[in-house]
């Protein structure tokens, strides 16, 4: 009865600690993804010279945290504009005779983490030469919250639920070392070492958490892989999605020997907690 | 072979159960370990098993210091001796022959030694007929031989027996004791902790009166004399 109990703890507590883990990747991969993209666009006062725009370039790259930055010419900006608003109409652009965005030349600048990017921008803005600084992060940095916030929260309850099954499993072993205490305090009297008393209430243990283990991890593996399959042929259209969710291969790559690792020792603490008392005779 | 100088033995609740008693007991000899419910005998045998620690005095056991010895010692010290107690403590779901074979497989001992000894333990003690019998199809007899089977078949050196014959009939106690008097004659050290008069009268051994906890008495070749 208390094996039942323990194994669908542990089932429930592995299952949940899969679906926390399985939302966790991909929340941090959505936030990486769009980190990557969203950088820090950095302009100059106007009439700044092509050399001092060159050294304000190499004075951002010194920034710590600063991953990557791109110059854009003025005439790269218009011709980018140009390419993303006038597309359908190119004859509306010709009506400019001059460059509009003339005093656009501007760098891209991409941060490691988006947390940094605050200090990044603050840094540069105290370079000589820069006038303005655009940076659209916000989005990110609220989900960079929120992961850290849904992060902690799901460490707690797994550690909750991991000392649940660790309670049960030994709870488990105990009552197998109840019902068999004459066997264990006989074995002990005639010279049995702790090692082979110990033995078999080990492997019922591990045997627990390994059921414990498989069982969550193969029906998650199954319900995750459904549930991506299902989200790309629905939102298949919106082209990138299927390199932004985590795939399930990735995702049990890191799981599942976690989640081993998880079932197996708290199998292995229970049965020995329990045992420990049994033993010092 | 056993010796014990000035042990005391007191529990948590404050009683000394063995107050600061010394005694030698000689390779293959054999003692009765008498007294009153109290008297400190069965403390002895648990003391003697390093079951429990001594709160003062040396117990020596074939030359080792028990009281130095580590936990991971103990079970090989515990494989010289061979334990006997009054309510048998056999496993009930378990036939004779695995009762007794469980005794070495405890031990690590190779199946192909099991296969040889049990039989012949079995023998010894006259039970090879009912080597398939469960523990609840035996007499109280038949079920403390096997327990004296268990108790040798790793050839202990010291066999301790603690009220042996306490829930048998006077025939049956009469025939575990010449079982018991047999293995002491084949050159295994004995010590048999009873209250039962007739059986120490008839076998006219070596005697040891407890009494609170301390030695009252000790004679050789001795009756059941009260203190």
């Amino acid at each position: 009865m208390f094996s039942i109990a323990s194994v669908a703890t542990m089932t429930a507590c592995i299952f949940l600690f899969g679906v926390l883990f399985s939302v966790i990747m991909n929340v941090d991969s959505v936030r990486r993804d769009i980190e990557e993209k969203v950088g820090v666009t950095v302009f100059f006062v106007e009439g700044t010279s092509e050399e001092r725009i060159a050294e304000i370039g190499e004075e951002i790259r010194k920034i710590d945290h600063v991953t990557e930055v791109t110059y854009t010419s003025a005439d790269e900006a218009w011709e980018n504009y140009k390419a993303e608003h006038f597309a359908s109409n190119p004859s509306l652009a010709e009506g400019f005779k001059e460059n509009p965005l003339a005093n656009s030349s501007s760098y891209t600048v991409l941060v490691d983490k988006i947390e940094r990017q605050k200090a990044v921008v603050d840094a540069i803005g105290k370079i000589d030469g820069v006038r303005q600084i655009n940076q659209s992060s916000a989005a990110v940095q609220n989900l960079a919250g929120f992961n850290r916030i849904f992060t902690g929260v799901s460490i707690a309850i797994i550690v909750v639920l991991l000392v649940v099954s660790a309670i049960l499993i030994a709870n488990a072993v105990s009552m197998g070392v109840e019902a068999r205490s004459k066997e264990i305090s006989i074995m002990k009297l005639i010279g049995a070492t702790d090692t082979f008393v110990r033995a078999p209430f080990v492997v019922e243990g591990l045997i627990l958490g390994l059921i414990g283990t498989v069982l969550p991890l193969t029906l998650l593996y199954i319900v995750y892989n459904g549930l991506i399959r299902g989200l790309l042929q629905r939102l298949g259209f919106m082209g990138r999605i299927g390199d932004v969710l985590t795939g399930a291969g990735h995702v049990f790559a890191v799981l599942a020997p976690i989640g081993l690792i998880l079932g197996l020792g708290i199998g292995l603490i229970g049965a020995r907690i329990t045992l420990k008392r049994h033993l010092d005779v | 072979m056993i010796d014990l100088d000035r042990v005391s033995k007191q529990y948590e609740h404050g009683q000394n159960a063995v107050d600061e008693i010394s005694l030698h007991v000689d390779k293959g000899e054999f003692v009765f370990v008498v007294g009153d419910s109290g008297s400190g005998k069965s403390t002895m045998i648990r003391l003697l098993l390093k079951e429990i620690e001594p709160t003062a005095g040396m117990i020596t056991v074939n030359g080792r210091l028990l009281n130095t010895m580590r936990h991971r010692q103990v079970p090989k010290y515990r494989r010289k001796i061979g334990i006997v107690f009054q309510d048998f403590r056999l496993l009930e779901e378990m036939n004779v022959y695995d009762n007794v074979a469980f005794a070495m497989h405890a031990v690590e001992a190779p199946g192909r030694l099991i296969r040889e000894r049990v039989p012949q333990v079995l023998h010894e003690v006259g039970l090879s007929e009912k080597y398939r019998s469960l523990p609840r199809q035996l007499s109280g007899g038949e079920q403390q031989r096997v327990a004296i089977a268990r108790a040798i078949v790793n050839n202990p050196q010291i066999l301790l027996a603690d009220e042996p014959t306490g829930n048998l009939d006077p025939r049956n106690a009469y025939e575990i004791m010449k079982l018991i008097e047999e293995i002491n004659l084949r050159g295994t050290t004995v010590l048999v902790v009873t209250h039962n008069k007739e059986i120490v009268n008839q076998f006219q051994k070596r005697v040891i009166m407890m009494r609170k906890g301390a030695i009252a008495r000790d004679v050789e070749e001795g009756g059941y004399i009260e203190a």
